[in-house]
């Protein structure tokens, strides 16, 4: 009885293989449909804004406190104050010492820490759910309260000179830190680091002169994620940790003005890099514009994943580089777009005409149907994927707010992505993928190659120091 | 700092998978050829992870070799009989997904995921290059060529990793078969033939060679159909020898300077031969790596990084540089990475390390403070579950490596059951300094003459 049964199932699945055809990719069902979870909102009296997602899959609680507060705000000579107050601001408070914060933070389960990027400082933090609510004992502790204490100021700028040292061993820091300067010229976005100078000046009074004027309730958003308590329990612990944090003015953010894109070529000298790191890039339109989602589309075609022109052709056909991509970077009120790779010396000729060549292409003709169908529903899948976990969705949500998008951009994303036309791709990428206006910044061994840049215009060349 | 190996970022981290408030559906069957299936269903996003291990790294490589399995690996995304290069990628990332592979001392893996709905199509992709991987001369050829840009990228033009991935290994292994570089050497990958290929590929890239797991929004019966119809006669092959790890009798762990040019801020890994994978020892070595480096209350930090302020960043894992405890397979060290307040010695450094281990010798954990650390351990455990690939890899990891991916659901438990009197135990017997390997790695002055020379090994 048992044999025969057997002997069926093994027939059922040996007529399932002859019927599967591999000659071509499957058939498959339409794409499902998936509804972000719903976001709830609201705001404190005292003005912080308050932003809630229940997802009861895990065990678990995320949370992120931003506010404008970030590197775009250092004052022109302390570049890198806005990172050390986020470095410094989980390391004591009036009430609790460096090490009392980090042994609570981690018998939650948990994490805290906070970060500076363009725009916004960030506390990030997160913990076994049963430990939200002294979480966010915490993490209002640290936004309000923090001390700045001198010892750990000291520390923090000892060991960031030193972890400065090692980024500017790496050529792709030096390339970044270039190009933020070649494309954003004297505005704010043009610095990514400090200056071992200005870690130097910093001191606890000049850190908590920086927390005073910018961080504020009325100038931020407390995003949780997870499985949470119900939604008035909820609100109350909101409540009790950031209901009395005072309002206060906040300092209306910096002009950012950045010069008028154009083409200009950079080589910082590495001697002894094996490689040039190849980065051409230039200003593109901020997340608000309606050239955003047609720009996102040409730039993913040309260097957003391994389907796209720039690794079939680079690294796939000519055998140039391992790694070969665009990227398109939008901050609150500019946005820069750059495509990257990095070649043995020997090619960099060849392989900076392929580039170029790769960027010509997009305005050059209208993306054919299928290329253009393709890179959306990349876009959409990638997007999608990154909200399997609560940090992708958190992360997600700081951004939105970060850079003052509306509440329905996550919502309407996916829409706004399928929308785009062949037509306002290719004008799109004629404004803005224009290699004759972009800078040319190229991180390697001068000795090397800078003949071979220079048969493309004059070059300047910077030591990597 | 990340160790991205290969094509891949390698996510480190998560611990192990748990019993503890979550239990993942785990649904384990074989083929008839061999092929391991673990299924684990999740409607809650429409995603789908497909994730194949095959049981063959870089510890299988021959003399002469180095690399081999890496190159080899990038030989998988060349095309197939049906799928021509360009169409894994290209049905993947058109489809919405993501994809990669990454190589390892003892095992190399592939995944996809996509959209739920396209879970025919990666079967598809993954079955067809498993029965007719597209081996000719210009694939090679161009591969070759990606794989040195991918060492001069992540290896020799960039400060530390050199050191890492050619020097560290010997310095803690004394069988070849584990001491050699697993990204290879020029010389070697350009001496690699297409009958090399061919060869590796018959002998470890079948069917029972492999583990296949499936995470996310499926359909239990339909899934089983269509992974019987894409591998289900896709032809086994006699078991491949696995490679001899033993180490020479007499060997010692060594210590070595190494000068760097690219580096500006010293460094020093510190790592100690560690015991057999699921003994009690590595349950408690597990614990003890958290207790030394995890979060912010660790005690490298604490005492380190802020009492005597000579460590500026560290990581550490069983198995590192190249995986982590999940995938952790004896022989493997316990080691940790450090740069180094420039003030201080290499040497006074793996002295601090050392006096670390004797605290965890001489005196048993506080009950805060092992509290603390389980409570860490099965957050992180948790949190390493969120993503359907994490929980693929894990659910393959475990089927091939122990025989049951249900580990997924009970490993965390033996972790939290390990006592201050086990850790104190396994200290003193594995983090000794008879066991140590140490790497100084010095900012070397000047044009950096290591990496050049690389071009002619």
């Amino acid at each position: 009885m048992l044999k025969k049964s057997c002997a069926i199932v093994v027939s059922a699945l040996a007529l399932a293989a002859q019927t599967i055809d591999r000659s071509k990719p499957p058939e498959t069902p339409p794409i499902p449909s998936y509804k972000l979870p719903p976001v709830y909102e609201t705001r404190l009296p005292n003005g912080l804004g308050v932003l809630l997602v229940e997802d009861g899959r895990f065990p678990l609680v995320t949370a992120r406190l931003n506010m404008q507060a970030g590197s775009k705000f250092d004052p022109r000579d302390l570049p890198g104050l806005a990172e050390g107050v986020a470095a410094v601001l989980t390391e004591g408070t009036q009430t609790r010492t460096a090490r009392q914060i980090s042994e609570e933070t981690d018998a939650l389960g948990g994490s805290l820490g906070a970060s500076a990027g363009e725009d916004s400082m960030t506390i990030s933090g997160g913990a076994l759910a049963e430990n939200l609510a002294r979480l966010l004992v915490l993490m209002s502790d640290v936004a309000r309260n923090a001390t700045f204490p001198k010892e750990e100021v000291d520390l923090y700028k000892q060991n960031r000179l030193q972890s400065l040292m090692a980024d500017r061993s790496q050529p792709g820091f030096l390339a970044d830190e270039k190009m933020a300067e070649v494309v954003y010229g004297s505005s704010p976005y043009a610095h990514i680091a400090p200056t071992p100078e200005a870690i130097q000046k910093l001191d606890s009074q000049t850190l908590a002169g920086f927390r005073d004027t910018h961080l504020a309730p009325n100038n931020g958003t407390l995003i949780l994620i997870g499985k949470l308590p119900a939604r008035a329990e909820v609100l109350k612990l909101i409540a009790g940790q950031f209901g009395s944090w005072a309002q206060k003015p906040v300092a209306a953010p910096p002009k950012v003005d950045p010069p008028a894109p154009k083409r200009q070529i950079v080589l910082v000298d590495r001697p002894g890099s094996v490689q040039a790191d190849i980065h051409v890039g230039r200003l593109a339109p901020t997340a608000l514009t309606p050239e955003y989602f047609p720009l996102t589309v040409a730039t993913t075609a040309l260097g957003g994943g391994t389907n796209s022109r720039m690794f079939k052709n680079i690294r796939e056909k000519e055998g140039f580089a391992y790694d070969a991509h665009s990227s398109y970077d939008a901050h609150r009120d500019a946005a820069d777009f750059e495509a990257v790779t990095q070649v043995r010396n020997e090619v960099i000729e060849p392989a900076m005409k392929a580039v170029l060549a790769e960027m010509e292409g997009m305005a050059g003709a209208p993306m054919p149907a299928g290329e253009l169908r393709n890179v959306k529903n990349f876009i959409s899948g990638i997007f999608l994927l990154g909200l399997e976990t609560q940090t992708g969705l958190a992360n997600e949500l700081t951004s939105m707010k970060a850079r003052g998008l509306p509440n329905d951009y996550l919502e309407t994303y996916t829409a706004k992505v399928r929308a785009v036309e062949a037509e306002q791709v290719q004008a799109a990428a004629k404004k803005y993928i224009t290699p004759g206006e972009s800078a040319v910044v190229v991180v390697g061994d001068a000795s090397k190659i800078g003949d071979a840049l220079r048969k493309l215009g004059t070059v300047t060349v910077t030591k990597a120091q | 700092m990340k160790y991205p190996i290969v094509c891949s970022v390698f996510l480190c981290g998560a611990f192990f998978a748990s019993g503890a408030g979550v239990t993942i559906p785990v649904e384990p069957y074989q083929l008839n050829n061999g092929l391991r299936v673990i299924l684990s269903p999740d409607h809650a996003v429409p995603v789908v992870s497909v994730y194949l291990i095959y049981n063959v790294g870089a510890r299988s490589e021959e003399k002469g070799r180095t690399g081999f399995a890496h190159l080899f690996e990038h030989m998988m995304f060349e095309g197939s009989a049906n799928a021509p290069k360009g169409t894994h990628f290209g049905e993947v990332e058109s489809n919405g997904g993501t994809l990669n592979g990454s190589t390892h001392p003892d095992f190399t893996d592939y995944y996809d995921v996509l959209p739920s709905n396209k879970l025919a199509t990666a079967l598809w992709l993954e079955s067809d290059r498993m029965r007719s991987l597209s081996i000719n001369e210009e694939n090679l050829k161009n591969q070759k060529e990606a794989v040195k840009q991918e060492r001069r990228l992540s290896f020799d033009n960039q400060p530390y990793q050199t050191a890492i991935v050619d020097v560290w290994p010997t310095l803690i292994f004394g069988n070849w078969q584990s001491s050699h570089s697993l990204i290879g050497s020029f010389e070697d990958l350009n001496s690699s033939s297409v009958a090399d290929v061919s060869r590796f590929f018959k002998t470890f890239y079948a069917p029972n060679n492999a583990a296949l797991a499936i995470v996310g929004d499926f359909e239990t019966p339909a899934a089983k159909k269509l992974i019987e119809g894409y591998f289900g006669d896709i032809p086994s092959q006699p078991a491949p020898k696995r490679p001899d790890l033993t180490e020479p009798a007499g060997f010692h762990a060594r210590t070595e300077v190494y000068k760097d040019a690219m580096a500006r801020v010293p460094g020093v890994v510190v790592g100690y031969m560690g015991p057999k994978r699921r003994s009690p020892d590595y349950y408690a070595l597990n614990m003890i790596d958290a207790i030394l480096t995890a979060g912010e209350s660790s005690r490298i930090r604490l005492d380190l990084v802020k009492g005597k302020q000579s460590v500026i960043q560290y990581e550490a894992n069983l198995n590192w540089p190249f995986g982590s405890a999940l995938d952790y397979r004896d022989p493997e060290p316990y080691a940790i990475f450090i740069l180094h307040n420039p003030n201080f010695t290499g040497k006074q450094i793996v002295d601090q390390v050392q006096e670390e281990i004797a605290r965890l010798e001489n005196d048993p954990l506080s009950a805060n403070e092992l509290e603390r650390v389980k409570t860490q351990i099965r957050a992180s455990t948790i949190a390493g579950l969120q993503a359907s690939l994490s929980r693929a890899r894990q659910l393959a990891q475990y089927a091939i490596t122990d025989g049951d991916p249900s580990l997924i659901n009970s490993e965390l438990d033996r972790i939290l059951a390990v006592t201050p009197a086990q850790i104190q135990a396994a200290a003193k017997k594995y983090l000794t300094p008879a066991r140590r390997a140490v790497l100084e790695i010095q900012p070397a002055p000047g044009p950096q003459r290591g990496a050049s020379q690389k071009e002619g090994r």
